[in-house]
């Protein structure tokens, strides 16, 4: 595979991997509209100011429309319930955010038959609530199964052949693969099988594809890292 | 038990008591109810859940139907258990590490905020055990959410604001019961009411407020010191006393007129 499509492969890989890098919330504030960038600041400094249902509502808008907000907006999210809980010792924010995205995780379903980019930011979306808040330093049990559901779904044969899906699922598996393990092995066991199975017997997929999976499945079987041999595969740039 | 305290303790004790009513968790995934009769089978339409105990199946999908049902959980709410969960538990570990301490008693030193002084286990004549903790996690949950109900009002906020903890003298000024010590489920109660009839002194004054405040606590005064003494002499197993049935209706007069602020769901530990 080398020659210049295998170039632009592992150039998007590491695009990939650069997206789960820290970046600062510098460009996830921009996406915001004037009134909800006030708001948002409120919410910092003086939460019991600020109606926190309707900026929960304006994250997860946001969230729905634009892929690049869905990776910084968990940390947004972190950044106000933590400023809710120390400055008015309550948990509203976090609340109506929790209960918005059981919705969106209800209708999911329709939102991808509507959508698959809509789905796409659903799911990076939960995963990054997933990655950032946490309940005294323990991931949130109750999103555990949500988030195993999400990607089994992106794991079915008509999502895998969407390039867009498998992009998600193995962004959101470098993300917190991990610690959804070690919340619940037993499922990731099960999810493995499946993309273990996609990547030998389906035949319909691009080798963007199988490269992802392939990349995944390597990833995992070193315990979530990247081998030395795997990086140079994957993602080194080649003089062509 | 009065209807107020009934209503108050339903929800502890459902998982316990409903298993022969219709509506328990697993009730759908069973053919027939407890009175015999073959239920009907219309939670056909979600197979999977009955299965969520040993693991879902790959593809599964719920065809969720719109509104609560009983057997979906609300994240809000999950997470808020959680968390109490996992404060209580925190909650645990410090007491134990605080009573170890007390085994070594330092002079000097502070009194750190926390579910329980340490002085606890000094003066009181009986100092707990290692074994001697409360541990059960629902009883401690339970208690914790009668304790945040106090906390979450306007007259603990004054009260802690006048008088800092080392100012506080036993008898006069209202001391959070601790909940990891054993108590029979009568006695604590008790032990909270009282509590948070000792508080209303502390309530923000209001126009007519404060004149009712002034009798009730005339009225209670008796009372309060008998009952002191059997608060302060108790670990286990201590009765109610039936002199108090009088005050104890009063008591939940003034708790509906408690203002309150926002349900707080993180125990700042102040006490």
């Amino acid at each position: 595979m080398r020659s210049g499509q295998s170039h632009a492969i592992r150039k998007r890989m590491k695009q990939a991997r650069g997206s789960f890098g820290v970046r600062g919330m510098d460009s996830a504030w921009t996406a915001f509209d004037v009134v909800t960038q006030t708001m948002l600041q409120k919410a910092f400094d003086d939460p019991k100011t600020v109606d926190l249902e309707k900026l929960s509502n304006a994250i997860v808008d946001q969230s729905l429309k634009d892929l690049s907000f869905c990776k910084d907006a968990g940390r947004m999210c972190y950044a106000v319930v933590q400023a809710e809980a120390q400055k008015a010792a309550t948990s509203v924010f976090r609340r109506n955010l929790l209960t918005r995205l059981q919705q969106e995780f209800t209708a999911r379903e329709q939102t991808r038959n509507r959508s698959v980019r809509e789905w796409v930011c659903l799911v990076t979306f939960i995963c990054s609530i997933f990655d950032y808040i946490k309940v005294n330093n323990a991931p949130l049990v109750a999103l555990v199964d949500p988030v195993y559901d999400c990607l089994y779904r992106l794991a079915q044969p008509d999502a895998l052949i969407n390039e867009e899906e498998v992009d998600c699922l193995v962004v959101q598996l470098h993300r917190v693969g991990e610690q959804l393990e070690q919340t619940n092995s037993q499922r990731m066991n099960q999810l493995f099988y499946l993309l273990r199975d996609g990547f030998l017997l389906q035949e319909d997929l691009s080798s963007m594809t199988r490269l992802l999976l392939l990349e995944i499945l390597e990833f995992r079987a070193s315990g979530w890292t990247l081998t030395d041999t795997a990086h140079k595969y994957y993602y080194s740039e080649v003089a062509d | 038990m009065s209807a107020h305290q009934k209503n108050r303790y339903e929800n502890d004790y459902k998982p316990d008591e409903n298993r022969n009513k219709g509506a328990s968790r697993w009730s759908h995934c069973r053919k027939r109810g407890a009175d015999g009769s073959l239920r009907k089978s219309h939670a056909i339409e979600e197979p999977g859940k009955c299965s969520q105990h040993s693991g879902r199946p790959e593809s599964f999908t719920t065809p969720e139907s719109e509104g609560p049902v009983s057997r979906v959980k609300n994240w809000g709410d999950e997470v808020e258990a959680e968390e109490m969960r996992s404060n209580v538990r925190n909650d645990m570990h410090r007491y134990r590490r605080r009573i170890l301490e007390a085994d070594f008693p330092q002079r000097e030193r502070k009194i750190s905020s926390g579910s329980s002084d340490s002085r606890d286990s000094r003066d009181s004549k009986e100092s707990p055990a290692k074994g001697d903790i409360e541990t059960d996690e629902t009883t401690l949950i339970r208690r914790q959410k009668q304790i945040n109900y106090g906390k979450n009002t306007l007259a603990y906020d004054r009260y802690i604001k006048e008088v800092p903890k080392h100012m506080r003298q036993p008898g006069v000024h209202p001391k959070t019961p601790n909940k990891f010590k054993k108590y029979s489920r009568r006695s604590w109660d008790q032990q909270i009411k009282l509590w948070r009839v000792k508080l209303h002194a502390w309530d923000p004054p209001a126009e007519e407020g404060s004149d009712l405040q002034q009798i009730e606590e005339i009225d209670l005064g008796e009372i309060m010191d008998f009952e002191l003494d059997v608060e302060c002499s108790a670990d286990t197993e201590s009765q109610c006393p039936t002199s108090s049935g009088k005050s104890l209706s009063l008591a939940e007069d003034s708790f509906t007129g408690t203002p309150k602020k926002m349900m707080k769901t993180e125990d700042a530990e102040m006490s």
